[in-house]
């Protein structure tokens, strides 16, 4: 019976979804679209950071090369929304490589600050080549031209756009995280001498986690270009590297949901906070505060293990 | 063309001298408690208005503002250890980051709530204002005294942790933590004692920058904030020598980047951070890990 | 969210309402219009504004708030808007992209705002053209510059639903080079923003002075980043290059540190001419004070003490009065804003956008800032703001104005279709 109740929690969320896109308002609709992009970003992210143990502060440059790979295909190669997803998830991609083989002979703390200064040499990449990037103004004018046929051009319509390739990436990471390779990307978080023993590559393993989370990066900015019909630099921030960390421990660093409830409740806190003071930073720090000792790591495993029976099969999660 | 280039040198290493003021608490307070400190960048921006602020109460003494300010500062990161940083050295690195991140924007909005959102201009300092005359062309008075007050800080940093028993306890608990204990130092309240002069120092920095920046704006630790945690990393991690060389490489890559080859500023900065982080991981003077 | 539903407005009360606010005369705006027969309109009047007000540009969004915060309150001592109250809400569009778009559709699809304004950052403004186009509601903007939004946005792909209210990039980069043709200087170089506003100010200074004095020479550059505390190296490339004269677009607390930093380094005693376009700006010239060297040109999108009409003088004093300081100049476009909507709704009779962007296309409006004409074609407001020489008065605290130059719209504004000849200054008319 236990097994059943994650896939049942997807359906009913799922069907939760559904009813927004058909039903509410516009606003509420844009936000939920953000909450899911946030997702999709944090929960190929986690791949990284919960799963495989490694802290990057670069990704932003893989949600800013989905981007402006899918906008600079928009603008000069075609409109077709689903070449142009491609085309930014492919050029994040790329970047995954180059930049991961890099970084990946390092861990902990040199790992992040290597990712970091990758991160903002493509930042600084994406401000100064103006002619091709638009510099600090960005790409504008990015269209929704149909997808398969069916017009994206409204919200409401784009909306269910998005819902596909959020329920997409959910699926995916799913089962990557119950295949083998999931299972050792968390044998080598436990113990990467032990991984390594056992005949795991371990350097390869990580860089297929770099990449795979990269992509996802990628699929998370090519549909919030679409969203926003621009691009910006600032997506390329270290600032904004640090959302999807954020969001990931405020849901759960080791859960497969958490990265979802923790775009959630970031966007609707920000939200909330927003409506009733002008010093949001102020409150949200404070909540983050309260977060993060009232937690105090022993509380949030506790949820932890909450989650972790509903979300996976018993068993799965590593025992020493 | 000897002149120009002079100037050029001057102006990197006073700004890597500046780096360096901010970073050397960094620095100390990554090498003994291994937190990468985001909010030392909010302790250099509350030193600066807890400075300023004096300034103006105490009839413009600079240097009355700089001894009380980042004392007040310091106080303000006790708080900060002993009752939040403290539960989460146990937990994992992300945890940490978070917890100082979630304290720079609350003191970003205090500081607003307290001294204003809008910029606050500093007034001069008696006898450092105005410039001197170096081959022909002017430089500010301040960047020479800047220029040598770091120096100053780093042979008393280093007096200090060398000469001083309270500087072998910090070094033998960074070194060895569990061996620190066994041997009797108590850690925490070493850990707190560390944090507390870390900030201390950055709230000097802070002090110092107000006539150097000429201008006070919240938030304006961020960009400091990047350029320290790049000389800390590339300095190697917890090593003071390190991060004054770091600084100074910084501080002369910028100005003959900005002057020479100024497509590309802070991309040359990052670009610098990676080649080093590549070829040698532990940075210049860091212990390999 | 639902709108909310508004009960409507008892006729003779709005009739009433109306006839008070005409006698109590603030002596800012007459109501005219269709409206006064037969109120169409449902209350109240939603404003929803966006200013930076988190970071090292606060200041401003406190700027903003602080004129519109007064204009909101005048009217609505006054009757409001066509006899119903003006609300207006404030949020932090910060400097990103995607926080201005979500905060105009928090405005106008949650809250029910009628109207946004607001904005500074040019980026953000460009990103929200195509949202407002969306959204379909009436966007003020009162402090981005970039001339791209309203030649590409609202003249060539047909945004109506935004305006501009405040001067934008034609006052920084043609008008100064009218004022700079008269100079002795021939060699001039920048240290500008490294952004697009930096780059297209420049850009357009350097083709205008070309046309108008054709000996002029731009020999050196140097771009400062987004959050530029030193600005030394900068100042070094130019003294090696050896100007006659210095253009910085430079504005608000990086202005502040380039002046006090090129004065240490003698950067004044060998250029003679300094054009700073955003120079006259309140934070600027209170945060320097005695710092602020004589003889600079500087100018910005409104300053307070000009024009010298009743009217500019008696809203800098009520200002001062109310918030202890002379007013920026975010805060008189702010202020105006609400006074432009004003006028708007009551000649259209409605709050609907289609017959607002009516109204306003071509609107005259009497402001603080003196006579502002809303150019049909790109939205554009057309206002004079003067350009003057810094000096000494001992009214202020402060620098101020001394000599005065005024270049007018009409000859420093790009003309309409934008695009080939005689769409740039110099005009042969």
């Amino acid at each position: 019976m236990g097994r059943y109740v994650p896939y049942l929690l997807f359906g009913l969320v799922g069907l939760v979804l559904l009813g927004i896109g058909l039903f509410s308002g516009r606003f509420v609709l844009y936000l939920t679209m953000r909450v899911m992009l946030l997702s999709i970003f944090a929960l190929g992210y986690n791949l990284l950071l919960g799963r495989t143990g490694l802290l990057s502060f670069g990704h932003a440059a893989f949600f800013a090369c989905g981007s402006y790979g899918m906008s600079l295909c928009f603008l000069h190669v075609t409109p077709n929304p689903l070449v142009g997803v491609f085309a930014g998830v492919c050029l994040a991609v790329l970047a995954a490589l180059i930049i991961g083989f890099f970084c990946v002979r390092h861990t902990e703390i040199y790992f992040a600050m290597l990712t970091l200064a990758f991160g903002m040499m493509v930042f600084s990449l994406v401000w100064n080549l103006r002619s091709i990037t638009g510099g600090d103004d960005g790409l504008v004018g990015i269209g929704r031209a149909p997808c398969l046929g069916f017009p994206i051009a409204r919200d409401s319509q784009f909306y269910f756009m998005v819902l596909v390739f959020f329920a997409l990436t959910v699926w995916v990471i799913h089962r990557i995280r119950s295949s083998a390779f999931g299972l050792v990307l968390a044998g080598i978080r436990e113990n990467p001498q032990r991984a390594s023993f056992a005949g795991v590559s371990v350097r390869l393993y990580r860089l297929a986690a770099f990449v795979i989370s990269g992509a996802f990066a990628g699929l998370a900015g090519s549909l919030a270009a679409m969203l926003e019909s621009n691009t910006n630099p600032f997506s390329a921030h270290w600032t904004h590297s640090a959302e999807p960390v954020l969001v990931s421990l405020i849901g759960g660093l080791q859960t497969f949901s958490g990265p979802i409830v923790g775009s959630l409740i970031f966007v609707v806190l920000r939200e909330i906070i927003e409506r009733f003071a002008t010093n949001w930073m102020l409150w949200f720090g404070i909540l983050l505060l309260v977060i993060i000792m009232g937690f105090r790591g022993g509380a949030m495993g506790r949820i932890e293990a909450f989650f972790a029976r509903k979300a996976t099969p018993r068993g799965e999660e590593g025992r020493p | 063309m000897l002149e120009s280039l002079v100037h050029v040198c001057l102006t990197g290493l006073a700004q890597g001298m500046f780096v360096w003021l901010v970073a050397c608490g960094l620095t100390l307070i990554f090498g003994v408690l291994r937190v990468l400190n985001f909010a030392h960048g909010a302790f250099y921006m509350l030193g600066a208005y807890f400075c300023f602020s004096f300034l103006s109460w105490f009839g413009d003494n600079f240097w009355l503002g700089l001894i009380i300010g980042p004392l007040c500062v310091c106080a303000i990161g006790f708080l900060m250890e002993r009752f939040f940083l403290r539960y989460v050295y146990h937990l994992d690195l992300p945890y940490q980051l978070l917890l100082t991140f979630a304290f720079v924007l609350i003191f970003d909005d205090l500081v607003k709530m307290a001294w204003g959102a809008g910029s606050l201009g500093s007034p001069k300092v008696p006898g450092l204002s105005g410039s001197v005359p170096i081959l022909g062309r002017n430089f500010p008075t301040y960047s020479l005294f800047i220029m040598g007050a770091g120096p100053l800080v780093a042979l008393a940093l280093w007096a200090a942790l060398e000469k001083t028993w309270a500087g072998r306890i910090i070094r033998a608990a960074s070194s060895d933590r569990e061996m620190a204990s066994a041997i009797g130092v108590r850690v925490p309240a070493l850990y707190t004692g560390v944090f507390v002069f870390g900030t201390w120092l950055g709230a000097l920095g802070g002090g110092l920058a107000v006539p150097y920046v000429g201008l006070l704006t919240p938030g304006m630790g961020e960009s400091i904030i990047i350029e320290a945690f790049v000389v800390v990393v590339i300095g190697g991690l917890g090593s003071l020598k390190g991060a004054f060389l770091g600084s100074l490489v910084l501080g002369l890559l910028s100005s003959f980047g900005t002057r020479f080859i100024p497509a590309f500023d802070m991309f040359l900065t990052f670009i610098l951070m990676a080649v080093v982080l590549l070829w040698r991981p532990e940075g210049f003077f860091g212990e390999a890990s | 969210m639902a709108k909310k539903d508004i009960t409507r407005r008892d006729f003779v009360k709005a009739g009433l309402l109306t006839a008070a606010a005409a006698g109590l005369g603030t002596g800012v705006l007459k109501p005219t219009g269709l409206w006064a027969a037969e109120p169409k309109i449902q209350g109240p009047v939603k404003v929803g504004y966006q200013a930076i007000m988190s970071g090292t540009l606060a200041g401003y969004g406190e700027f903003h708030r602080m004129g519109a915060q007064m204009a909101v309150d005048e009217i609505n001592a006054a009757g409001g808007i066509a006899g119903v109250k003006l609300e207006v809400e404030f949020r932090d569009s910060t400097l990103k992209a995607p926080e201005a778009i979500k905060n105009a559709r928090y405005f106008v699809d949650s809250w029910g705002a009628d109207f946004l304004a607001g904005v500074d950052s040019s980026g953000q403004a460009l990103a929200l053209a195509p949202v407002m186009a969306q959204l379909d509601k009436p966007l003020m903007v009162t402090h981005a510059a970039t001339e791209k939004l309203t030649e590409v946005e609202v003249f060539k792909n047909g945004i109506k639903q935004v305006f501009r209210i405040c001067s934008p990039t034609y006052q920084d980069g043609n008008a100064a080079a009218f004022v700079a043709k008269d100079l002795p200087a021939k060699k001039w170089a920048t240290i500008s923003p490294k952004y697009e506003y930096g780059y297209t100010c420049w850009s357009m200074f350097k083709d205008t002075l070309g046309k108008l004095k054709g000996d002029s020479e731009f020999v050196a550059e140097s771009w400062a980043p987004f959050g530029t505390t030193d600005f030394r190296p900068h100042i070094n490339t130019i003294l090696d290059a050896k100007p006659e004269g210095l253009y910085s677009v430079e504005w608000a607390g990086e202005l502040i540190t380039m002046i006090k930093q090129a004065s240490e380094a003698g950067l004044f005693k060998s250029v003679k001419h300094v054009m700073l376009p955003v120079g006259a700006a309140m934070d600027v010239l209170e945060g320097l004070g005695e710092a602020m060297p004589d003889g600079l040109w500087i100018s910005g999108r409104y300053f307070f003490m000009y024009p010298d009409t009743p009217k500019n003088t008696e809203w800098v004093n009520a200002f001062h009065k109310r918030w202890n300081h002379y007013p920026a100049y975010v805060s008189e476009t702010g202020y105006s804003t609400m006074f432009a909507f004003k006028k708007a709704v009551e000649a259209a009779g409605s709050k609907e956008s289609k017959a607002v962007i009516q109204a306003l296309e071509g609107m005259e409006l009497d402001s603080p800032a003196g006579k502002r004409v809303f150019r049909k074609e790109d939205h554009q407001a057309m206002y004079s703001v003067p350009w003057g020489l810094t000096a000494s008065n001992p009214k202020y605290p402060f620098k101020v104005m001394g000599k005065t130059v005024v270049i007018t719209p009409e000859q420093c504004f790009n003309r309409p279709p934008f695009e080939g000849e005689g769409t740039k200054p110099p005009f042969k008319s």
